[in-house]
């Protein structure tokens, strides 16, 4: 609603409950969102559709949030990721792998506007290389 | 000086004065034998004197009676002449037998038997003329002669005389010379030993005085070894009563030495349990019974005279006598209030370092939910369809219960019961994980986990949840990333020296235990982690089980897959701990 056209946003959460009032929430706002349970599921997702913005987990069984940008960087390296994770000892060297790292429990307005902000980025971005 | 040395003084102290007084017999027996020789010549000397004049007698009665038959013409006066010339005969031979030793006295007897003959011969051939009777020359001439053999004979008999006179001194000197010799060596013989006896009873009484003083060195060097020790010394007699104290037993005790000595050592040193306040075993009691060194029970409280209340450490040992007898008891102990005060005051810090080791788990765990809960509230705010505000807010809930669940899990880490009670250890050990999910998760390690059907002990939930949350941490660190750790619980039948229990097998993947820290595992402060341990988690998990009545075994597995640890904690179905005996921060 506040975004004229709907991007689309692919949710990685091992956390069902989360994940899914993540998706109303970000539905709510006007995203068109995708969820995935684990990062073997989101990098399938990211490449069977055209994901505007990833917001990714840090702590999930199997491989963990670097990971899962690590490998989402090498398929798509424009590709805005938001790290978005209660663990409170990520490693340092986890920012230079995302756009941008929120913790959770900051509330939904962060969220969105944390969201807003990298998609604004990457859009100039794009132009820019235009 | 040395037994063979003593045994040399104690001879020689035995037959030196024996050879000493035989030396003086012998000297003494010489001086008896001279003194009895001089004597015999002295009776020799009388004897030839006694021949003399008795030679002399015979030969006057043989005049007598030549005059008397003279005068009278009587042949019945010549018996007397007749008789005596046999006798006179036999004394010459005898008198001649016993001067044979003296040239001058056999020339004297010659002399008075030649004269002797001459007289006779003239008397013979008067008597065969007895017309010639009274010729007065010739009766002066026979008187003549006899003169001369009486002159002979006196002059025989004044050799003899002086004779025996010399004699006779000789045996006075003799004599004296004896009483010299028995006197002075007497009093020579008893000097020397005198001296010997002193020098070698002042040889003895050197080692003796020597030996005292080294005794009395020992004694006192024992004395002050036993002073500076920094252990409370207490020696006891084989009947229970006090002989010794130090001071250090002096001052937990509250009482002086002089005024415990020989009083029972229950009066002097009051123990009771540390919690029940019961009365504990006399020691000394004890190691009667035992024979052997003993420790006292833990929770030991020694209760001074002032009242004052320690807690102590201590062990009893018997004394033998040589025979093998007990002969005393001795008790060592010691203070460890500040000990206990310090362990509890580690014990807390480590529950606060496993709160820090669990802070970041717990913190993901919370805030998951409470993200949840944010984003529904916002939403909440936004929606105005009923159904929807209705599913709102019943995830709401459950993400609360969520967090409850943990906050919960959380405090029964803290919260403890006053008195054990009946635990499932699997179901235990199944919140463990549930709040260790994450972290281990976090470090993609897989937990296979076995619980048995029915593992149910007595004890303290929360204390126990600390054992576990360590040893799987602990596993879990060992492995590092990709790790596999498996859980394994086990019914544990009684055994030989152990009841009942269960066993919990905790086996990980990781390096297993190098030889040279296996040793330390237990050991306070000891760490492989850096700055990321207190060293005290083991230490403080091995203090809970035992007091549990278990015990904690670590090795290296032998798992065909997992090479890592093997730890194997025992608890037995029963404790026989009260909830006074745990580790609960000491408040005395």
């Amino acid at each position: 609603m506040e975004m004229s056209a709907q991007f689309t946003v692919l949710c990685v959460d091992d956390e069902a409950i989360g994940l899914q009032i993540r998706k109303a929430l970000l539905e709510h706002a006007g995203y068109h969102v995708l969820t995935a349970l684990s990062g073997e599921e989101g990098l399938v997702l990211l490449e069977g559709h055209a994901v505007d913005v990833v917001l990714l987990d840090y702590l999930m069984p199997g491989m963990n949030g670097g990971e899962v940008a690590a490998r989402m960087r090498a398929m798509r390296p424009g590709i805005p990721i938001l790290l978005h994770s209660a663990c409170v000892d990520l490693p340092a060297d986890i920012r230079d792998l995302v756009d941008d790292v929120l913790a959770k429990g900051e509330g939904p307005h962060a969220l969105l506007q944390r969201l807003r902000q990298i998609l604004e980025a990457a859009k100039l971005a794009v132009k820019r290389e235009m | 000086m040395n037994l063979q040395e003593f045994q040399r003084v104690l001879r020689q102290a035995f037959f030196v004065p024996i050879l000493a007084l035989l030396a003086l017999a012998g000297v003494l027996l010489w001086q008896i034998t001279s003194a009895q020789k001089a004597q015999q010549w002295l009776d020799h000397s009388d004897e030839v004197s006694a021949g003399i004049a008795e030679l002399e007698g015979l030969i006057m009665d043989q005049e007598t009676g030549l005059r008397g038959y003279e005068l009278t013409g009587d042949a019945a006066m010549l018996a007397p002449y007749k008789a005596a010339v046999p006798l006179i005969a036999r004394r010459f031979a005898s008198l001649r037998e016993m001067v044979s030793d003296n040239p001058a006295q056999e020339t004297n007897l010659l002399h008075i038997e030649k004269r002797y003959d001459q007289w006779l011969s003239f008397a013979e051939g008067l008597l065969a003329r007895p017309d010639t009777f009274s010729d007065r020359a010739l009766n002066r001439h026979g008187g003549d002669l006899m003169y001369a053999v009486r002159s002979s004979i006196r002059q025989m008999r004044q050799v003899e005389e002086r004779l025996r006179q010399g004699r006779l001194e000789h045996s006075i000197v003799l004599e004296r010379r004896e009483i010299t010799v028995l006197l002075g060596g007497a009093l020579l013989v008893g000097i020397l030993l005198s001296l010997f006896s002193l020098s070698r009873l002042q040889r003895v009484s050197d080692v003796y005085q020597k030996s005292l003083g080294e005794i009395h060195e020992g004694r006192e060097w024992l004395r002050t070894t036993l002073r500076s020790i920094g252990d409370a010394v207490i020696v006891c007699e084989a009947d229970g009563s006090v002989e010794f104290m130090n001071p250090v037993a002096e001052q937990l005790t509250g009482w002086p030495k002089e005024e415990a000595a020989g009083h029972p050592l229950s009066e002097v040193f009051r123990i009771v349990n540390e919690f029940t306040n019961e009365e504990a075993e006399n020691p000394v009691e004890k190691v009667r019974r035992l024979n052997k060194v003993i420790a006292l029970a833990n929770h030991t409280v020694l209760i001074a005279r002032n009242e004052l209340r320690h807690i102590i450490d201590d062990s009893a040992a018997p004394i033998f006598g040589k025979a093998g007898e007990l002969a005393g008891v001795v008790l060592v102990f010691r203070d460890v209030t500040e000990k206990r005060r310090a362990e509890a005051a580690l014990t807390a810090s480590e529950k606060l370092a496993v709160a820090g080791r669990l802070a970041a788990s717990i913190a993901h765990e919370i805030h998951n939910p409470l993200d949840s809960i944010g984003n529904l509230h916002y939403l909440l705010a936004e929606e105005t369809d009923p159904v929807r505000r209705a599913e709102y807010l019943k995830l709401a809930q459950q993400e609360l219960d969520r967090t409850l669940q943990i906050s919960r899990s959380l405090l029964n880490l803290y919260r403890e019961p006053n008195a054990p009670v009946q635990i499932d250890i699997a179901d235990l050990i199944g919140s463990v994980l549930l709040l260790l999910k994450r972290r281990l998760d976090n470090q993609s390690v897989s937990v296979a986990y076995r619980p048995a059907d029915l593992a149910i002990i007595e004890g303290f939930p929360a204390e126990l949840r600390q054992v576990f949350t360590n040893l799987i941490i602990n596993a879990a660190e060992a492995t590092g990333a990709q790790g596999k750790i498996q859980i394994s619980i086990h019914e544990a039948p009684s055994e030989e020296l152990r009841g009942s229990g269960v066993i919990v097998e905790i086996l990980d993947s990781g390096p297993g235990i190098p030889a040279a820290i296996a040793q330390k595992l237990f050991q306070p402060f000891f760490t492989t982690k850096g700055n990321h341990g207190t060293g005290l988690g083991l230490w403080i998990s091995m203090g809970i089980v035992q007091k549990h009545g278990g015990s904690i075994q670590i090795s290296n597995s032998t798992h065909p897959e997992l090479h890592g640890a093997c730890v194997r904690v025992f608890l037995p179905t029963r404790t026989l701990m009260t909830s006074l005996s745990r580790t609960t921060a000491y408040t005395g």
